[in-house]
C-alpha cells in the first residue's frame, strides 16, 4: 500500500487524523443512509412506510421481501439479468481481446482505417442512436429476445481500445520464443498472451460486468415482454398491480442492486483496481 | 497458495463455468424463465394499464376467469400507466412480439393504426363467447368501428368527478335533504361553496385538489369546462382549427382562480390530503376504491356544471388485439374468451368506480347498490366530455403531451390564461396539419380516405 | 522532434544476428492477415453501430414510422421542421443544463473524497466502500429510491432537513433533484479515478518536499494539484460525454413523464418519445443527430486539446 505512514513511531491518531476521519465518517454517513433508508422501509409495512419518517420499523416484517419474491417477476428478471450480463461479459471477453491483439501485434490491409472505425465508435452509445439501433434489430427480428438484448451490447470500442493499449505494452520476447518452439498464433494467444492478461482481463470484464447489469435504456428499448426483461428494466416499467408500495418498491430495488454490492465487498480491491485500469485507460 | 486454495479456486472455475453454460444455454432457447416454468395449456398473454383499486379488481376477475376456465392460463402484466405503456404496446406489435389481448383507451385506437398495429376482433369467437352489439352502449361500441371491422371492444367509460367529503360539507350546511352536495351551476357558486367550506379547516389544510401542476388531469378538466361553453377544436372536414381562444381563457381563468384564491395547494398530494380531511378533490373515478377502502363519507358527482350546460371529461377502456402476423389458434381464441368473460362481468369492475358498457349491467341490483357509483353513474354517461375524435387525441396521447402542459403552466401562474390559449390553439393548428407517421396522412385526409 | 530521434535510436540498436532472426522474420510473415482476429469484432460492430448510424442517416431524410411501412423520402424537411421546434431546443438546454449542474458537482466532491480516503490511515477500505457502493445500484433503483426520498411529507430528504419542499413537483427544484440524485449514484466512480491518480503520485516528492520545509498546503498545492490536472480532464471528459446523454434516472424519477411545466424532459428523453410514443422514426433519428454532432464536437475538442497539451510539452 501506498499509504503515506510518515512517523512510524508516533501515534497514527494525530489530531488531523481525528478530524480527518471523521469528515471521512460523516460524509460515508450520508452517502449510505439512502440505502439504509431504503433497507429500513423495506421492513416495514406498507401503512407504517407512509407515515412521518422514522429510521427503525416499529413493527419489523419481512413480508414485502417475501411478497417480491412470490409474487412479482423479480426471480424471472433476476434470471434474464444473469443471463444477459453473463453472455454480454463472455462475448465482450473474447471479441474484445480478438481486435485488441489483432490491432497489436498483427498485420493486415486497412488496419488503421479500422482502427480509426473503431475510435470514432467511442462517439456512439445507444442513448444517442436508440431509434435507428432498434429498428436495425427490428429487422433482424430479434425484439423481444435475449439475443436483442446481449449482441448490441457486445461491440465496444473502448473495451477493444483499452486492450489494443494493454497488448501493445507486452514485451514482444514471449510469444516469439513460443512461436519458435512451433506454437501457432491461435495457440500462442490463447496460451501465452492471455494468461498474461489477467489483470487487464478480469478489469474489463468487471466494468462490462457491472455496465451490462445496470444497463438500463437499451433493454428498455429492446424488451416489451415483462416475461424478458432485466431487473433494472423490469423494476421501471412493470408496476405492481396494487399501486406503489413503497416497501415492495425498496425490496425490489434492493435485491437488483445487493449482487453487486456484496461482490464488491468481497472484491474490493481487484474492482477498484479495474474501474481505474478501465477509467484511466482514456487518459 | 496451498492445496486447499487450488480446490477452492477449481471450484469457483466449475460454478463459473456452469453460469456460462446455462446463461448461453437460457439465451439459445430464447424464451423467459417464466414461460419455460408454465406448462403447455393454452397460454393467453394479456397486458393491461391498471394499478392502484383497479389493478386488484382485475386481478381478481382474470383469477375468476382461470376458475371458470381451468383450461386457459392467463398471464397478466401491469405496465407503467399512460405513455410508456404505449410505447411498449406499439414497439411490440412493430416488432411482432404483441401479447395476444391488450387494454387500450378508446380515445387512442385512431392513432393505433388499425389494420398495422391492430387487428380487428373475429366478430364469430365474440358472438360464441356471449357478446351481442345489443347489450353494449351504443355510443362507445360505434366508436371502436373502423372501416366497418371493430378493433375496440368497450369495457368502461370512465369520468373525472367532483369527490366531496360529507362530514365537512355538512358542517358547512352544503348538503342538500339528501344528504348531498347542490351542483355549483356558476363560477361564483363554486367559489361560495369552497368558502364556505373552507371554512371548516384547519390552517394549512387544501380545500380543494385540483392536480394543479398535473398535465393530464389539467387537461381533463380542461376538456370538460370548454365543453360545458360549447367549445370545438376541429370543424368537421378537420381541414380548420375552431378553438375559440375566448372560451378558452375563461376556463383557464376560472381553473387557475381556483388556486389564486388559496383553495388549492400546488404540488400537494391531493388524494391523501382528502382523506386526511380537506372536502373537495377532483379526480377520476378510479379513485373510488382508495376511498371506500378509507372508511371516509363522502359523496361523488360529475365536475360543477358551471358554465351552464352538464359535461365531465370521460374516457374508455376497451380491449384490443395488438397485431400479430401469425394471429390465429387457441391462444388468439382465448384471447376473445378472455375479453368476453371480462366486459360481461362489469358489475366486479364497475367496483373500480367504472361506469360499464355492458348494458346489462345497471339492471344487476349488486351494481345499483354500489356507492358512490349510483350518485355520478348516469350523469356521467350522458354528458360525456371527450377529446376530439382524431389520430393524436386520446388519454395521454400526442394532444394531451403538447396541450397538457400549457393548462398546467397557466395553473400554477407561470403563463397568463389568455396567453396559454393562444398557446393551445397554435399547438392544435401544427397537429392538424401534422401528418399521422402511421399512413403519412393528415387527420382531414384520413377522414376523406384520401391517399398520401 | 523527439519522436524521430526515439525511432532513429531503436533503428541504430545493434543487434546481434542470431539464429532466430530468420524464426522472428517467419513470425513476422505469419502476423500477416491478422484480419481474423478483429473478424467477429467488426461482425458485432458492423451490425450494432455502423448499420445503425447509416441507417439512421437514412431515416432521418423519410418519414418512417415505427411499423416500417409507407416509408417515404422527404429530403431535409425533418431538419427543417428539428430547427423550429421548440421542445428540441427545449430538451436540449434541460440536457445541458444538467451537466452544467451535475458536472462539476462531481468533480469537486469525488476530488475531496478521494483526497480524504487517501489521507486517512484508518478505515481506507470503509470510505472506498461506501463512497463507491451506490454506483453499483441499477439506474432504475437510483431513480425509485430518490422518488421515494424527495416525497413532499413522507420522504427522508424533507424530514432530515426540516423543510417541506414538493421537490419533484415544482419546476424550481424538479432538475436539481435529478442532479442530487445523479451526484450521489455516480460520484463512486470519479472517486476512484481520483484515489488511483493519488496513489500514482511518487512518494518522494511529498518527502523531498518535506525535507525543504513545504508544509501540507504548500505540498498540496505544488504536488498534488498539478500531478492531478490530467486526471481531472479526463473526468471532466467522461462525465460531460455522459451526462450530456442523461436519460434514466430523469425518467424514473417523473415516472417517463417530462416533469413539472417539461422542465425534466432531456434530449435522449425527446428523441424517444418522438421515435417510441410518436412512432416517428423518421423525425426521431434526425434529431439524433444533432446530439451526436454535439457529443462529436465534445469528443474531438478533447482529442485536440490533448495533443495541444502533448505538443507543448514535448517542446
Amino acid at each position: 500500500m501506498t499509504t503515506p505512514v510518515l512517523r512510524k513511531p508516533r501515534s497514527t491518531w494525530t489530531p488531523g487524523q481525528i478530524a480527518l476521519t471523521i469528515v471521512a465518517a460523516a460524509l460515508s454517513l450520508i452517502w449510505v443512509a439512502p440505502l439504509a433508508w431504503a433497507l429500513s422501509t423495506s421492513l416495514k409495512t406498507p401503512t407504517e412506510s407512509v407515515t412521518s419518517p422514522h429510521w427503525i420499523p416499529d413493527h419489523f416484517t419481512l413480508d414485502s421481501w417475501d411478497k417480491v419474491f412470490e409474487a412479482g417477476n423479480i426471480p424471472n428478471w433476476f434470471v434474464n439479468s444473469v443471463v444477459v450480463s453473463v453472455c454480454v461479459t463472455v462475448i465482450v471477453l473474447l471479441v474484445a481481446s480478438l481486435a485488441g491483439y489483432g490491432f497489436a501485434r498483427t498485420e493486415f490491409r486497412g488496419k488503421s482505417a479500422l482502427l480509426a472505425l473503431t475510435m470514432a465508435g467511442l462517439m456512439f452509445s445507444p442513448a444517442i442512436l436508440g431509434v435507428p439501433l432498434f429498428t436495425t434489430v427490428q429487422s433482424l427480428g430479434m425484439v423481444d429476445t435475449y439475443w436483442g438484448m446481449i449482441l448490441p451490447q457486445c461491440a465496444p470500442a473502448a473495451m477493444v481500445y483499452i486492450l489494443y493499449k494493454f497488448f501493445q505494452s507486452l514485451p514482444k520476447e514471449l510469444e516469439e520464443a513460443a512461436f519458435i518452439d512451433g506454437a501457432g498464433r491461435w495457440r500462442i494467444f490463447f496460451t501465452i498472451v492471455l494468461p498474461l492478461s489477467k489483470p487487464s482481463l478480469s478489469a474489463v470484464g468487471i466494468f462490462t460486468f457491472i455496465a451490462s447489469w445496470n444497463n438500463f435504456i437499451w433493454p428498455y428499448m429492446v424488451t416489451n415482454n415483462p416475461d424478458l426483461m432485466t431487473m433494472p428494466n423490469g423494476i421501471a416499467t412493470v408496476q405492481n398491480a396494487f399501486g406503489i408500495v413503497w416497501p415492495q418498491l425498496m425490496a425490489g430495488g434492493l435485491i437488483a442492486g445487493l449482487p453487486l454490492i456484496i461482490v464488491f465487498v468481497f472484491f474490493q480491491s481487484q474492482i477498484v483496481r479495474g474501474v481505474a485500469h478501465t477509467g484511466l485507460a482514456g487518459q | 497458495m496451498g492445496q486447499p486454495g487450488l480446490n477452492r479456486r477449481q471450484l469457483l472455475g466449475a460454478a463459473g463455468g456452469l453460469a456460462v453454460a446455462a446463461s448461453f444455454g437460457f439465451a439459445a432457447l430464447g424464451s423467459g424463465a417464466d414461460a419455460l416454468a408454465s406448462s403447455a395449456r393454452t397460454r393467453v398473454r394479456y397486458w393491461n394499464l391498471f394499478s392502484g383499486g383497479d389493478g386488484g379488481n382485475m386481478v381478481a376477475m382474470v383469477d375468476a376467469f382461470h376458475k371458470a376456465n381451468p383450461d386457459v392460463a392467463v398471464k397478466a402484466s401491469t405496465l407503467t400507466w399512460g405513455g410508456p405503456y404505449y410505447t411498449k404496446l406499439a414497439m411490440a406489435a412493430a416488432g411482432n412480439r404483441a401479447p395476444d389481448l391488450a387494454v387500450m383507451h378508446q380515445g387512442r385506437v385512431p392513432g393505433f393504426a388499425p389494420g398495422r398495429l391492430l387487428d380487428p376482433w373475429d366478430m364469430d369467437l365474440l358472438t360464441k363467447y356471449g357478446v351481442r352489439e345489443a347489450d353494449f352502449n351504443p355510443v362507445l361500441w360505434k366508436r371502436g368501428i373502423v372501416d366497418g371491422k371493430l378493433y375496440a371492444l368497450p369495457l368502461d367509460i370512465h369520468v373525472q368527478l367532483n369527490f366531496y367529503r360529507k362530514d365537512v360539507c355538512e358542517k358547512a350546511g352544503l348538503l342538500d335533504a339528501d344528504g348531498r352536495l347542490p351542483a355549483a351551476t356558476s363560477p361564483d357558486d363554486w367559489f361560495e361553496i369552497l368558502k364556505a367550506a373552507k371554512g371548516q379547516l384547519k390552517k394549512g389544510q387544501q380545500t380543494l385538489g385540483l392536480h394543479a401542476n398535473d398535465q393530464n388531469f389539467s387537461w381533463w378538466f380542461f376538456v370538460a369546462f370548454y365543453q360545458q361553453l360549447g367549445g370545438t377544436y376541429f370543424n368537421d372536414d378537420q381541414t380548420q382549427v375552431t378553438f375559440d381562444t375566448d372560451k378558452a381563457t375563461q376556463v383557464l381563468e376560472f381553473l387557475r382562480k381556483n388556486v389564486t384564491e388559496g383553495y388549492v395547494t400546488v404540488g400537494a398530494a391531493d388524494g391523501e390530503a382528502f382523506i386526511a380531511g380537506s372536502p373537495f378533490t377532483w379526480e377520476g373515478n378510479w379513485s373510488v376504491p382508495y376511498f371506500n377502502g378509507e372508511k371516509i363519507a363522502y359523496g361523488a358527482q360529475p365536475l360543477p356544471p358551471v358554465f351552464g350546460t352538464p359535461a365531465t371529461h370521460a374516457e374508455s377502456h376497451s380491449f384490443v388485439l395488438p397485431h400479430q402476423a401469425d394471429r390465429g389458434g387457441a391462444a388468439n381464441e382465448g384471447a376473445h374468451m378472455l375479453a368476453a368473460y371480462m366486459v360481461k362481468h362489469a358489475t366486479a369492475w364497475a367496483g373500480g368506480g367504472h361506469v360499464p358498457a355492458y348494458l346489462p349491467t345497471f339492471k344487476d341490483p349488486a351494481y345499483l347498490k354500489l356507492t358512490p357509483q349510483n350518485e355520478y353513474s348516469r350523469p356521467a354517461m350522458e354528458h360525456p366530455a371527450t377529446e376530439p375524435h382524431i389520430w393524436f387525441a386520446g388519454s395521454t396521447g400526442v394532444l394531451a403531451q403538447r396541450i397538457g402542459p400549457v393548462v398546467a403552466a397557466s395553473n400554477v401562474g407561470s403563463a397568463k390564461p389568455d396567453a396559454a390559449a393562444r398557446r393551445m390553439k397554435s399547438e392544435l393548428r401544427k397537429l392538424l396539419a401534422a401528418k399521422n407517421p402511421m399512413d403519412g396522412r393528415t387527420a382531414a385526409q384520413e377522414l376523406k380516405g384520401a391517399g398520401a | 522532434m523527439s519522436s524521430t530521434t526515439v525511432v532513429g535510436a531503436k533503428a541504430v540498436r545493434p543487434r546481434t544476428a542470431t539464429a532466430t532472426d530468420s524464426a522472428r522474420l517467419r513470425w513476422g510473415r505469419r502476423l500477416q492477415h491478422g484480419g481474423w482476429f478483429v473478424a467477429p469484432f467488426f461482425v458485432l460492430y458492423g451490425l450494432f453501430v455502423i448499420v445503425p448510424v447509416v441507417r439512421g442517416l437514412y431515416l432521418s431524410f423519410t418519414d418512417a414510422n415505427i411499423s416500417g411501412d409507407h416509408t417515404s423520402f422527404i429530403g431535409l424537411s425533418n431538419y427543417r421542421e428539428a430547427l423550429k421546434d421548440p421542445l428540441v431546443w427545449d430538451s436540449l438546454w434541460h440536457s445541458v443544463q444538467f451537466t452544467l449542474e451535475v458536472v462539476p458537482c462531481i468533480v469537486v466532491v469525488a476530488l475531496l473524497m478521494a483526497l480524504i480516503a487517501h489521507h486517512t490511515v484508518h478505515f481506507k477500505w470503509l470510505w472506498r466502500l461506501c463512497f463507491f457502493a451506490p454506483f453499483l445500484l441499477p439506474s432504475a433503483v437510483v431513480g425509485n429510491l430518490w422518488w421515494w426520498l424527495f416525497q413532499p411529507t413522507n420522504g427522508m430528504v424533507n424530514h432530515v432537513l426540516g423543510l417541506d419542499t414538493p421537490w419533484l413537483t415544482q419546476k424550481s427544484t424538479a432538475m436539481l433533484a435529478v442532479v442530487i440524485a445523479t451526484l450521489w449514484w455516480t460520484v463512486g466512480f470519479s472517486f476512484l479515478l481520483y484515489l488511483a491518480a493519488l496513489q500514482n503520485i511518487p512518494q518522494h516528492l511529498y518527502e523531498a518536499a518535506e525535507l525543504d520545509g513545504a508544509n501540507a498546503f504548500q505540498r498540496m498545492l505544488h504536488i498534488t494539484v498539478p500531478n492531478l490536472r490530467n486526471i481531472t480532464g479526463l473526468v471532466f471528459a467522461l462525465q460531460i460525454l455522459a451526462s450530456l446523454q442523461v436519460f434514466d434516472q430523469a425518467v424514473v424519477m417523473y415516472q417517463f413523464g417530462p416533469g413539472p411545466e417539461e422542465s425534466t424532459r432531456t434530449f435522449v428523453q425527446y428523441t424517444l418519445e418522438q421515435g417510441f410514443t410518436s412512432y416517428r422514426v423518421g423525425y426521431a433519428s434526425a434529431i439524433s443527430f444533432i446530439l451526436f454532432l454535439i457529443i462529436a464536437v465534445v469528443a474531438l475538442g478533447r482529442m485536440w486539446l490533448l495533443r495541444n497539451r502533448e505538443e507543448g510539452a514535448a517542446r
